[in-house]
């Protein structure tokens, strides 16, 4: 990430050095700006479902779910503590649901408590399980992308729904068993 | 309409009255949870900034293009069309960005060409890699993130492969 980042800004800079010098600094500010805006949008969206996610919590439905959940936690996450459990099953159910902006929130929760039993500044196997599963997101039906393409006079909008399905269990599957895979390599090389 | 529209509402409703039945004061619960996002949001904003930035500079450097010039026949190798591959590439950073790609490609190829169908599909499919990557990571202390960035593009790349695929039989 530092390294793409860092690449990425210093690359982009020195060529619009020779083409368009004044734009470059205007394109920064208004990314600031942009950061900004949707910061803003996110925290009243990341407020309601928090909000939402409490009641969850104080009723103890998620403690339902989450023993529900537990023999797939357990083998994607290894061992972990209660809560953070916990925020890893709302975070997966979310996904599951399609609920895109309810996983960010319980997502982050998750992270931290992640972070907490890591204690390192490496990134920790189910730190990164965590991230790819969310990367790789299971939606089931995209909506955005249909609406859109009714926009644009598609007659069949959602005959894209199963390939969706399929190709997002795809990549879902396959970065679940390529971190499994990358977590035994680096255990290995660790040992040896 | 599909049914995922009601889903969301009819479970609030049931977790609403869940929580009346035993007692929970929703009111005040609500809030000190909501109360939680102010923090998040304030740890997330660097990062987003930072990576607004890059992204913002790599697209009017014009950058990201000769990128997707390059990459092209690769992706061809692959069987992705080569009208795709800026969107694959803008992807994994944007998703307002891509969304806008995507909308071209709708209007230059029509809604219900191969091409569009196909792009939906990795709209659907995908996420944005990066920046999901970056905001789960603000949240912890970890500085290597060793395998986590290149096994979610690794996953994304096939799933599109995969999509393009699919996209020619469904």
């Amino acid at each position: 990430m530092r390294k793409i980042w860092f690449f990425m800004v210093l690359a982009s800079l020195c060529t619009l050095l020779f083409t368009n010098p004044e734009g470059s600094i205007n394109a920064m500010m208004n990314a600031g700006a942009d950061a900004v805006t949707l910061t803003i949008k996110l925290l009243g969206i990341y407020a309601v479902w928090l909000g939402i996610i409490a009641l969850v919590d104080a009723c103890g439905v998620s403690e339902k779910i989450a023993s529900l959940l537990d023999p797939v936690i357990d083998w994607l996450f290894g061992k972990t503590d209660k809560d953070t459990k916990k925020y890893i099953a709302l975070n997966m159910s979310a996904n599951i649901l399609g609920m895109g902006n309810a996983c960010t929130p319980t997502g982050l929760k998750a992270m931290a408590g992640l972070d907490k039993q890591n204690n390192s500044t490496t990134a920790s196997t189910a730190m990164i399980m965590l991230v790819v599963i969310n990367a790789t997101s299971i939606q089931l039906i995209p909506t955005t992308i249909i609406g859109l393409r009714q926009q644009y006079g598609s007659i069949a909008s959602s005959d894209i729904i199963l390939p969706t399905i399929i190709s997002t269990l795809v990549s879902t599957i396959l970065g679940v068993l390529l971190v499994k895979l990358c977590s035994k390599l680096s255990k290995r090389r660790k040992k040896e | 309409m599909s049914l995922s529209v009601f889903i969301t509402p009819a479970l609030i409703i049931l977790l609403l009255i869940y929580c009346a039945k035993k007692k929970i004061n929703c009111y005040g619960t609500f809030a000190e949870g909501a109360k939680g996002a102010i923090q998040l949001c304030l740890d997330v904003l660097p990062f987003l900034v930072a990576i607004f930035v890059a992204i913002q500079l790599f697209k009017i450097s014009g950058l990201a293009s000769i990128t997707a010039d390059l990459l092209a026949p690769v992706m061809n190798l692959v069987g992705i069309p080569k009208e795709l591959t800026e969107l694959m590439i803008i992807r994994p950073f944007s998703g307002s960005g891509s969304i806008v790609i995507a909308e071209q490609i709708f209007s230059d190829f029509g809604a219900d060409s191969y091409i569009a169908r196909c792009a939906s599909v990795i709209m659907g499919s995908s996420e944005t890699i990066f920046y999901v990557a970056t905001i789960y990571f603000s949240q912890t202390k970890a500085k290597r993130l060793l395998y986590a960035i290149p096994v979610a593009l690794v996953a994304t790349i096939a799933s599109s492969i995969v999509a393009c695929q699919i996209c020619k039989i469904m």
